[in-house]
């Protein structure tokens, strides 16, 4: 009995190592077959974060890459061959990311879909140049341009992009000048406080209140009492979907009537859901993506997500999908090339999508427009006056 | 001043949380001498069947909260049950046995629940009151009540009745217990079992103030743990102090120090720790491993 039981335990404390191991044993020796020849079928990575506090960024990415490469395996996938996704959880870790690099070189993948989180892609992005598979990230740090892989490609905008739009939109079309400013200090959050200031400050807006929080954090009555204090028109907040919620739920309980303004994040359903509707009302948002019901595109890709997902699609799926979309649409503009030839297919590659017209330049990135919406009545639709 | 009472308000009803979170955590330690790794996971789980009870079920929410501590109290039971043959034989390998179960119910969360989480609507509509420019969410005075009321119970539980006194004792000396004819495995078990209930407890009410996410318990179990050492590691009044303070710390480094606040939270913890290291109230001091 006792060994029984002590085997027992064994098991579920390897299931922690085992984790950690599996990611981490990438032999270089495994067999290296090339995926290109022959003609079994064509293996493509998805890396993102399947667990931890960015599954879900993950999961939506992983639906938006899993319907385009339905569609093309429906049609008799690329140059007669099927398309085969490797799922790979990086849990949000650059650590875990570079050793998920290692592992998707070695098993014979010939170009990777993810990750979401900027700081992962920019970690793994010397090996993959190295091993020369060309990546389209979900990512929009401006750090992933200062990278200058040749092998990274953007599936959206840089956050420079969506801060710019989004101070333009405020500043000269609303003229609201008094703005508080309140970020989180992780990889997302500090890019966006960067850009939105950049983008201020060349319009000589100085903010009346610049507050920095952990990525941790869940309550916010310090720093949004004393931006209750400042008065402010408008506050921009740089952070995740959950916790921007949480601000902004905060915020309306200490009875700040001020809007909110930002980026991707608080478009999506689950910043409306956090904050709640009615708390979220007004909230203006600068996004590639703004609604599923943007043109017949869209509405034909969201009926087509929730018919295979059963859930509304939302940005992230919106963007994934277009990014798969544009490496599958290289894979078999260039004749199903890999390496160097494929990243050239992928950058030459003209792809009107979702978020629109992709022209990627030498940076990998192939979108430089954001739109800007507001929520009203719990939904994103586009303002009038932008 | 309006910032710093307004600050400890919002740290308080965090606190409070956090206090019901580091009462599991004593429990299981003052009555096993074991730290339950699992716990911040037995919260999420304990925020999953209150919020699917409440948000699916449609139940009102205080009878989703009486479903999910009866439900979670279960799987402490079925925690300690496939633990029980190690307690006194190797005491390192039923400290990683809880890690391992923290792992697998994060898993099954994820399998069952999905991997996005659900936001969970305030159970108590209405505005917040407005006390001279202070607001205080009703909901907040509710979660307070709520943890006030838990911890009373327990510690009457724990004085008052045969079998809590038969749980002090296993405390104090276990081999003596076994001699005078208490059920040491049965005393151990109820003990997951109420740690686990009280897991639910905290994850129940947290879920409309947050979000419930299956990533949820590793922020909740870590700051709860360290209220569990603040106030003194196995003592209940100490882990009540301990969760407040460590809110209201929180609150307050947020303010001051802005990006830096997690870091001056856990120096000022462990400057605390250091002089003083058996925590607030802790004169009683368990060794079991």
């Amino acid at each position: 009995m006792s060994l029984f039981a002590r085997r027992r335990v064994a098991i579920l404390s390897t299931v922690a190592a085992a984790t950690i191991a599996l990611s981490a044993c990438s032999a270089p020796g495994e067999d290296e077959e090339s995926s290109s020849s022959g003609d079994g079928p064509i293996k493509i990575a998805v890396v993102n974060a399947q667990s931890g506090q960015l599954s879900s960024l993950g999961a939506w990415e992983l639906k938006g890459v899993k319907l385009a490469v339905d569609e093309w395996n429906k049609a008799g996938g690329v140059g007669g061959r099927q398309i085969e996704l490797g799922v790979f959880d990086d849990q949000g870790d650059p650590t875990v990311g570079t050793n998920l690099a290692r592992k998707i070189a070695s098993e014979g993948y010939v170009a990777m879909l993810g990750t979401a989180e900027s700081a992962v892609t920019i970690a793994m992005a010397p090996i993959l140049q190295q091993e020369e598979i060309p990546n389209i990230t979900s990512g929009q740090s401006p750090g992933l341009v200062a990278v200058k892989s040749p092998f990274l490609f953007l599936n959206g905008p840089t956050s420079t992009t969506y801060d710019e739009t989004l101070a333009k939109y405020i500043v000269d079309t609303k003229g609201i000048k008094s703005i508080a400013v309140i970020t989180n200090n992780g990889s997302y959050g500090k890019g966006e406080h960067d850009a939105f200031l950049k983008a201020l400050s060349s319009r000589g807006v100085t903010p009346v209140a610049d507050h920095a929080v952990t990525t941790d954090q869940k309550d916010f009555s310090a720093a949004l009492t004393s931006i209750r204090q400042k008065n402010p028109q408008l506050i921009f907040v740089g952070a995740e979907e959950v916790q921007s919620g949480l601000i902004v739920k905060q915020a309306r309980d200490l009875g700040i009537k001020a809007p909110f303004a930002g980026a991707a994040p608080q478009g999506t359903p689950v910043f409306i859901d956090t904050a709640g509707a009615a708390n979220a009302e007004g909230t203006i948002v600068s996004s590639p993506y703004l609604s599923n019901e943007i043109s017949d595109a869209s509405r034909t890709f969201a009926a087509a997500y929730k018919a295979m997902h059963g859930e509304d699609a939302e940005m992230h799926g919106a963007k994934a999908y277009d990014g798969a979309q544009i490496m599958l649409t290289a894979l078999k503009n260039s004749n199903l090339a890999t390496g160097k030839p494929l990243a050239d297919a992928i950058r030459s590659t003209k792809h009107a999508g979702l978020l629109g017209n992709f022209t990627f330049d030498e940076t990998g990135v192939g979108i430089f427009e954001t739109s800007i919406g507001t929520i009203t009545s719990g939904k994103l639709i586009a303002a009038t006056d932008a | 001043m309006q910032v710093t009472i307004q600050t400890f308000i919002g740290g308080l009803s965090l606190g409070a949380i956090y206090a019901l979170v580091a009462m599991g955590f004593s429990l299981v330690y003052r009555t096993m001498g074991l730290v339950n790794f699992a716990h911040g996971n037995v919260v999420m789980i304990g925020a999953y069947f209150a919020s699917t009870f409440y948000l699916s079920a449609k139940l009102p929410f205080a009878a989703a909260m009486v479903i999910a501590l009866v439900v979670t109290g279960l799987i402490g039971i079925v925690i300690e049950r496939v633990l029980r043959p190690l307690e006194n034989k190797d005491f390192d390998l039923m400290l990683i046995g809880t890690i391992g179960f923290g792992i697998v119910l994060e898993a099954l969360a994820i399998i069952i629940w999905g991997a996005t989480g659900r936001a969970v609507p305030s159970p108590v509509p209405g505005a917040p009151l407005d006390v001279f420019g202070i607001r205080i969410r009703t909901y907040d005075l509710v979660v307070l009540a709520i943890a006030a009321a838990a911890t009373a119970v327990l510690v009457l539980f724990l004085q008052r009745t045969k079998r809590g006194a038969a749980m002090q004792a296993v405390a104090m000396d276990h081999q003596a217990a076994t001699a005078v004819g208490i059920h040491v495995g049965r005393s151990n078990s109820i003990a997951f079992m109420i740690g686990a209930g009280l897991a639910a407890l905290a994850g129940g009410l947290v879920g409309p103030l947050l979000y419930v996410s299956p990533a949820m318990g590793g922020t909740l179990g870590i700051k709860g743990f360290a209220a569990a050492i603040l106030g003194g590691f196995g003592s209940i009044p100490g882990a009540i102090i301990g969760g407040l303070c460590i809110g209201v710390l929180d609150g307050f480094t947020a303010g001051h120090f802005q990006g830096y606040s997690e870091l001056v939270t856990f120096l000022v913890f462990t400057v605390i720790i250091m002089v003083r290291p058996t925590g607030i109230f802790g004169e009683r001091t368990v060794n079991r491993a």
